[in-house]
């Protein structure tokens, strides 16, 4: 009899057989297979009847489900799609578009142990309050201090990655939340090292600038359902606007500004280096480490960066739109950690950085929910799937440049309600290379204006 | 450990060399200033002491090295909020009362706003500004500083770089002069795989379950928290494949306990603590005997197979080593996997068994040669091991018996060793010992350690006579030193052989006397 196990986040076979999955492991004189294989080897072992001694899963208990959740259109189909996929695959819809509740319908219907994995320790707490309420089951998490083990339970990523070795045969059911994560190199591990044999990828943006999420589908499943902003845009989500807000730096700004970016410059026309792409870019950073002279441009870029980011000119703009959207909900985004808590203390309005304290946090974000604080400004913690509902104005103080960054934050503002226009405002820097990032930003969206 | 961003290492060749913090007079000034910095700012922010870093870097010095020297050293401080009151509580204030005034665009709106929180939380405006965000990292105030000396802050900065390499490490290996216990133990806690060779010593190489199927750094960390384990040895060798994160390509790393020993911050050894009872009185009892056997607790590790085995001693005489293993403690799973790997061992091993353990899945054991099994109640006796040990031995010294005598031996020189001889031939004294006493060489005699030939015996014989001369009484000690003399130690015996009587006078040497044996009066 063969008999098959889980050890460390891989499986070991012992016997006189082999799969095509697996690999002689001349370490321990077994058979070793990737645990994502777990559904393939059982069935391939039933189809070649051979009988095998299975110890794989240590699952938690089952708990009772009452459930409330109902499902839009897009969503069954969506969930359907899934299900016809053998239990996975990706699904890809716009933030807003209730992809919690496709994957809680999902728990419902299986009727399994499920880990539900998500890129921050705010989004474990509001998975929890939706299986709560949802559900009604106490959902279990590991990380952010907690470590309990229950049917359906929340962790993040980092967790996820680091628990591998004795989580990952726990569960039937994995939901990757923002699932584009799991293509960089270390968190693609979850996906091979835990046992779940079904599986669900959420995300509102799947590509990847490093193409990486092609690397994904053997091992959660192909996209099976995909739907774009444009097409829920007034019929489930709210439609907004896009505006740009130039402003002149101050004459002392602009002048640091030149001076900066000229010592910038003369380096890379000195060395001949150009700068076309982020892949051009990583690399000149690696030459930072070990050349003084780099080290100096790469510093001197970074104030002239700041300057622009953190211009005062901007901050006589911010107030006036903070003046006159008086009555509106607004978020505040900012590039730095010194800006947000600049404008924190200039204005004296909440805000939310990494090193604000998880209950203060949780305090803030319920406040702004409940209206009780009209705006809040952050830096970039809430960029991803932190449910911030019914703001309606977002106001953009220096960004990365990223495609996808650009899509959450906004998709933070789309949020239903009866005829509400959100607006998006930028206020960047003129003559300053940050017009160009905003441009490239904004490329990708214009459509939906 | 240090973050990666403080990574400090250059490459050359396909090989990676950290850029170590040797004790040169520029790295003791910057560690110095440091140090200094934090003892005299105590009751100071935070970001005071990150500007005094920045002032470092101004000077020229790396910015990563110093960077972490301060990072070190904020481990060892305790930073805490100083403010009269709990910031959380007084933004909560503050925004309340923006909410309920409005969000203040002008700067008399914003004063008026901390005014109404000031008064009503009995604070000056002052305070307020001051406590807004008092428990921002950079603004908590350094309250106890354990400051440690320049070279300890060095010597853990190159090992937490090495240790930070290793986080890109897909694998390890590594000999080393002990602590083996420690270092399994820790292989398994860290969820690590380990293979043993033989190449000059014994060799450990450690990766992870997932290294079959790729390269991967996953299991670095785990690999990084072994180093100071092994460098905690006086000699080790570790040798490493790391992938370089620039280009992906695999690097290779060497760290050698000769070159870079000294560098390194290094834990102190602990002390070896018996895992039982029986163990520590079955060591107390056996090192009180002279049995000539050496014991020795968790010796080197024995390859069994895939596997390693660290007994509970080591015996060795004659260049014999014999393995002892104590079982007494079991479960189930246990024993099962202790019957697989000592089926492998190829070693001589002495089992000790707890008699509660006498099943039958032991006793499968007892047909291997190498190994042998002995039951125990409650504490371990010696008497059969000692038979055991003596049984071991004989069977060497019957052999290397039958080799000397397979030898033609001839001697030129008057006095013979048998230790000498025994080492010049390469086998045991005792065997030595039985085989001249048994049957001496012509021309020769065996005392008690020599073989002393007959020539000198009378040489020596006619200086005693001599001495004796008419009184027919001489002193012990006179006559040892006239035999001393003569190149012969065993003064006793050689008086002894020669006919003569020893009488004690009390127990003091120096009073002995030598005396004719009335026996042999006649001569």
């Amino acid at each position: 009899m063969l008999r098959l196990w889980f050890d460390k986040g891989t499986l070991l076979l012992k016997g006189e057989a082999g799969t095509p999955y697996g690999k002689w492991d001349p370490r321990v004189g077994c058979y070793r297979i990737k645990a994502h294989h777990y559904r393939d080897v059982l069935e391939y072992l039933a189809e070649s009847k051979l009988q095998v001694e299975d110890s794989v899963t240590i699952l938690p208990p089952l708990e009772q489900i009452k459930s409330n959740v109902a499902l839009r259109d897009y969503q069954n189909e969506a969930l359907n799609n899934w299900c016809k996929a053998r239990n996975r695959g990706v699904l890809v819809l716009p933030t807003a578009a209730g992809k919690t509740f496709i994957a809680l319908k999902a728990i419902q219907q299986l009727k399994v142990q499920t880990l539900i994995v998500v890129p921050t320790l705010d989004l474990i707490d509001q998975w929890k309050k939706r299986v709560k309420e949802c559900l009604n089951l106490e959902a279990g998490a590991v990380g952010g201090g907690e470590n309990t083990l229950r049917m359906v339970t929340v962790t993040t990523y980092d967790s996820a990655y680091i628990h591998a070795e004795h989580l990952g045969n726990k569960f039937m059911l994995i939901v990757l939340d923002e699932v584009h994560h799991l293509a960089s190199t270390g968190y693609i591990q979850i996906a091979e090292m835990y046992t779940a044999p079904y599986r669900m990828g959420l995300t509102a943006t799947y590509e990847r600038s490093d193409q990486r999420h092609f690397l994904l589908s053997q091992l959660i499943g192909d996209t099976v359902y995909s739907i774009a902003i444009e097409e829920l845009t007034g019929e489930h989500l709210s439609p907004y606007t896009y505006e740009k807000i130039s402003v002149e730096l101050t004459a002392q700004e602009q002048q640091t500004y030149e001076s900066q970016m000229n010592i910038f410059r003369s380096f890379l026309q000195q060395r001949k280096i150009t700068l076309r792409s982020a892949a051009d870019f990583q690399k000149f950073i690696m030459t930072t480490g070990r050349d003084p002279k780099a080290r100096e441009a790469l510093l001197a870029r970074n104030r002239a960066v700041k300057v622009a980011v953190n211009s005062e000119a901007k901050l006589t703009v911010l107030a006036q739109q903070l003046e006159a959207y008086r009555k509106e909900k607004i978020l505040i985004f900012t590039l730095h950690n010194d800006l947000v808590y600049r404008i924190s203390q200039r204005f004296l309005i909440p805000a939310i950085t990494h090193q604000t304290p998880r209950e203060e946090r949780r305090e803030i974000l319920s406040n702004f929910e409940n209206g009780k604080y009209p705006v809040v400004v952050t830096s970039q913690v809430l960029d991803e799937g932190v449910d911030v509902p019914d703001a309606s104005v977002g106001l953009i103080l220096g960004g990365t440049g990223s495609n996808r960054e650009y899509i959450q934050r906004l998709g933070r503002l789309l949020r239903k309600k009866e005829d509400k226009l959100a607006r998006l405002i930028e206020i960047i820097s003129k003559e300053t290379m940050e017009v160009g990032t905003s441009h490239r930003r904004h490329q990708k969206i214009r459509g939906a204006t | 450990m240090l973050p990666n961003t403080l990574l400090s290492v250059s490459k050359r060749k396909g090989e990676i060399f950290p850029r170590y913090a040797k004790p040169s007079s520029e790295n003791i000034e910057a560690a110095n200033f440091l140090i200094e910095a934090y003892k005299s700012h105590i009751g100071e922010k935070k970001k005071v002491l990150k500007s005094l870093v920045t002032e470092l870097e101004d000077k020229g010095y790396e910015y990563r090295f110093v960077r972490a020297l301060s990072l070190l050293l904020d481990r060892k401080s305790t930073f805490v909020s100083k403010c009269k009151i709990n910031p959380v509580d007084l933004r909560r204030k503050i925004f309340e009362a923006t909410q309920q005034c409005g969000l203040p665009t002008t700067s008399e709106n914003r004063r008026k706003i901390l005014e109404t929180v000031a008064s009503e939380m009995d604070l000056s405006v002052e305070d307020v500004e001051e406590d807004f965000y008092s428990d921002l990292d950079r603004e908590l105030v350094l309250e106890n500083f354990a400051a440690p000396s320049v070279s300890e802050l060095l010597g853990e900065y190159n090992l937490g770089l090495t240790q930070t390499l290793l986080f890109d490490a897909t694998e390890l290996s590594f000999t080393a002069s002990g602590n083996w216990q420690d270092l399994f133990h820790a292989i398994k806690k860290f969820g690590l795989i380990y293979e043993v060779y033989k190449d000059n010593g014994l060799w450990v190489k450690i990766d992870g379950p997932g290294s079959l199927f790729k390269l991967t750094r996953r299991y670095g960390v785990g690999i990084a928290k072994l180093l100071p384990i092994i460098v905690a040895n006086s000699e080790w060798t570790v040798k490493a494949k790391i992938i370089w994160r620039f280009t992906n390509e695999i690097c290779d790393f060497k760290l050698e306990s000769q070159k870079h020993s000294s560098l390194l911050k290094k834990q102190r050894l602990p002390t070896l603590t018996y895992d039982s009872a029986i163990e520590e009185d079955f060591a107390s009892k056996f090192q009180a005997l002279t049995t000539g056997w050496t014991l020795k607790r968790e010796p080197e590790p024995v390859i069994a197979d895939k596997h390693v085995i660290i007994p509970d001693f080591s015996l060795e005489k004659a260049g014999i080593k014999i393995y002892l293993e104590i079982v007494g403690f079991w479960t189930e799973d246990y024993l099962r996997r202790k019957i697989e790997k000592l089926k492998q061992v190829e070693v001589k091993m002495l089992l000790l068994v707890n008699e509660a353990l006498a099943c039958e899945k032991l006793s499968a054991l007892d047909k291997r040669p190498q190994l042998d099994l002995n039951y125990y109640r409650n504490k371990i006796s010696l008497a059969p091991i000692l038979r055991y040990l003596q049984t071991q031995f004989e069977d060497v010294k019957s052999k290397e018996i039958k080799l000397l005598e397979a030898l033609s031996i001839k001697f030129t020189e008057p006095v013979v060793d048998f230790r000498e001889f025994a080492a010049r031939i390469g086998v045991s004294a005792e065997a030595a010992r039985a085989f001249l006493a048994a049957s001496p060489p012509s021309g020769y005699v065996a005392l008690a350690d020599i073989l002393v030939s007959k020539e000198k015996l009378l040489q020596i014989g006619d200086k005693i006579k001599v001495a004796i001369g008419q009184s027919g009484k001489l002193l012990l000690k006179e006559a040892a030193r006239i035999i001393e003399k003569q190149g012969v130690d065993d003064s006793a015996n050689v008086l002894t052989m020669l006919g003569y009587r020893i009488i004690w006078r009390g127990i003091d040497s120096q009073q002995a006397e030598v005396s004719k044996n009335p026996t042999n009066s006649s001569e």
